[in-house]
């Protein structure tokens, strides 16, 4: 999968998880630019993650994820 | 005596140890002799300010500047009134209001407050510095937190200097023995009472306070500090323990000496699992309400023998010293051991009363006699029982008030505010079992049609974000019991 296509898909993701359908995904957003970006919602987020990219993170990794950028390179180099 | 056995042991370690680290925020640590400073230079701030009132405002920033200014508050003789920086500007005004703030201390870049109202905290970085260790009145304020009110208006509990220095004399009464060379998690919201434990004990101990970034995902930022920086003492709520539940394989925190539970009821199989996670740690379930100064009640959990629990929830445990509690029936008669009532608790830690609301003092507190003395006890509101070993099972809350997140909410402010934003029709808010595992609220609103954008944004701007109902439901008209109200039961039913 090349890089446009997994944001694509993260973006559906993104978007049915904080239920916010213009969100637009860039390197540089954290959980503080969204509405409802919380622990709870990101657990779900991760977890729909996993289940539609078929991946499994580990916890050292969703500590190091500091931006969605960040979320990508973990991601790419998974299913890479 | 708050300035000796707090302030004036704080000022020692300061000076003994003032090479080491007192705070790592935000991935930047702080020595004590840099908190001190900074503390100084604050004290010397509100000194200008020439405030006859004994409270101020805090905003309270995830930042050294924001620790520094409760010390240096309380250097002063006075208390603090936090206001977190996430929640509704609304929320915050109107607990400026109520307590009647003359300033608010902010060391945002860009504080939302009125000039005439904020100090900037940056302004003190010029001053000189106030080191002189003053005597203060045991009876003055240490804090004010404003708590959720089923009126619509949060309600503030009022903490004396007395109140905080007996909380801290019977917590190490409990066998806690910290030193310099301790690291401690403090990752509560500066709202909430748990977090004055969280970094005031490792400060009068030489020891560092590790906080969490609020725009940081909590559990995982979490683990990330007790795993990098091997911490040794943690408190936590079970909710985010249970965020970590999936992970748990990976997780093995060897430094970890102290494991605290608190904030919320803690389930044992969970924590029999989280124990296999920090293998060298003792374990501790806390209990305690704001009112009686954030821990009044403990047990300690041993893994390998009997584990008490009521329901599934760990046993809350014995009283501290100095502390009574009593358990009674609706006619506040003494049940019988081995019978459930509603637990009473009284002593140094119980708070003189709300802030400025005597309706709610008249409920909340019951004069009794004990043991031949007149003593004041604050009514929890919490089913419990006390066990032939004198230990207390909790059964949960008698009341509409719950927990979300470890944050006690009461429901009825989730509804007067949804009321307000339908035209005065019935709201029923309540809680079901979420996607992780943890408690999230729910709302149902006595309407025809739902708008459900429009409802969570007036109920985003009112209150904060754990207060905001993740699922929102309408009903054309609810159902009623036979006295005419609301079956609340049977609305709720529908849906969970």
């Amino acid at each position: 999968m090349d890089k446009p296509e997994l944001i694509d898909r993260l973006t559906t993701i993104f978007r049915a998880t904080f239920d916010a359908d213009s969100l637009v995904l860039t390197d540089e957003l954290t959980a503080n630019d969204v509405d409802n970006w919380d622990s709870l919602t990101h657990m779900i987020l991760i977890s729909e993650i996993e289940k539609g990219l078929d991946i499994k993170f580990k916890l050292k990794e969703l500590n190091k994820m500091k931006n969605v950028g960040a979320l990508i390179e973990i991601i790419t180099s998974k299913i890479n | 005596m708050f300035s000796k056995n707090i302030i004036q042991r704080f000022a020692t370690m300061a000076s003994q140890f003032s090479d080491r680290n007192a705070f790592c925020i935000n991935e930047t640590h702080y020595t004590y002799g840099d908190f001190w400073t900074l503390v100084s230079k604050i004290r010397t701030l509100l000194n200008t300010l020439d405030l006859v009132d004994q409270k101020i405002g805090l905003v309270v920033n995830d930042d050294l500047e924001t620790y520094a200014s409760i010390f240096a508050i309380w250097m002063q003789g006075m208390g603090y009134v936090p206001l977190h920086p996430k929640y509704p500007i609304e929320r915050n005004l109107d607990i400026v209001n109520q307590a009647d703030l003359k300033k608010v201390l902010d060391s945002s870049l860009n504080s939302g407050y009125d000039s005439s109202l904020v100090v900037k905290t940056i302004e003190c970085e010029t001053l000189e510095l106030t080191t002189e260790i003053l005597k203060i009145s045991d009876d003055s304020l240490a804090y004010i937190l404003f708590t959720s009110g089923s009126t619509g208006k949060p309600k503030g509990v009022q903490i004396s200097f007395k109140n905080l220095d007996s909380f801290v004399s019977a917590f190490l009464d409990t066998g806690f023995e910290l030193d310099h060379t301790d690291k401690c998690l403090q990752c509560f919201d500066l709202t909430f009472d748990v977090s004055v434990q969280s970094f005031l004990i490792p400060l009068i101990h030489g020891a560092s306070v590790y906080t969490i970034p609020h725009d940081q995902i909590k559990y995982s930022y979490v683990f990330g500090l007790l795993d990098d920086h091997e911490l040794t003492f943690g408190v936590f709520a079970p909710s985010m323990i249970r965020l970590l539940k999936p992970y748990f394989e990976e997780i093995d925190l060897k430094k970890l000496r102290y494991c605290i539970l608190t904030a919320e009821a803690s389930p044992v199989d969970l924590v029999k699992e989280w124990a296999e996670c920090i293998p060298n740690a003792q374990i501790f379930n806390f209990y305690g309400p704001t009112e009686a100064t954030i821990y009044c009640v403990y047990y300690e959990v041993k893994v390998n023998e009997t584990i008490k629990d009521a329901n599934g929830m760990l046993a809350i445990g014995k009283p501290f010293k100095g502390l009574e509690t009593i358990i009674l029936d609706e006619n506040l008669q003494v049940v019988e051991k081995g019978n459930k009532g509603e637990l009473y608790v009284s002593g140094n830690q119980v708070t003189s009363g709300y802030w400025k609301n005597p309706e709610r003092n008249e409920e909340a507190f019951i004069i009794l006699d004990y043991n031949g003395e007149s003593k004041k006890f604050y009514k929890t509101g919490d089913l419990c029982l006390e066990d032939k070993d004198n230990d207390l099972l909790y059964f949960g809350r008698l009341d509409n008030q719950v927990k979300i997140q470890g944050f006690r909410i009461e429901l009825g402010e989730i509804e007067f505010h949804a009321r307000a934003s339908i035209g005065g029709k019935n709201a029923v808010a309540f809680i079901y079992q979420g996607q992780t595992g943890g408690n999230e609220i729910a709302l149902c609103l006595e309407i025809d049609n739902l708008d459900k954008d429009a409802i969570l944004n007036s109920l985003k701007a009112i209150l904060p974000s754990y207060m905001v109902p993740s699922k929102v439901y309408n009903l054309e008209k609810f159902p009623l019991n036979t006295s005419d109200k609301v079956d609340r039961k049977q609305v709720i039913n529908l849906f969970v």
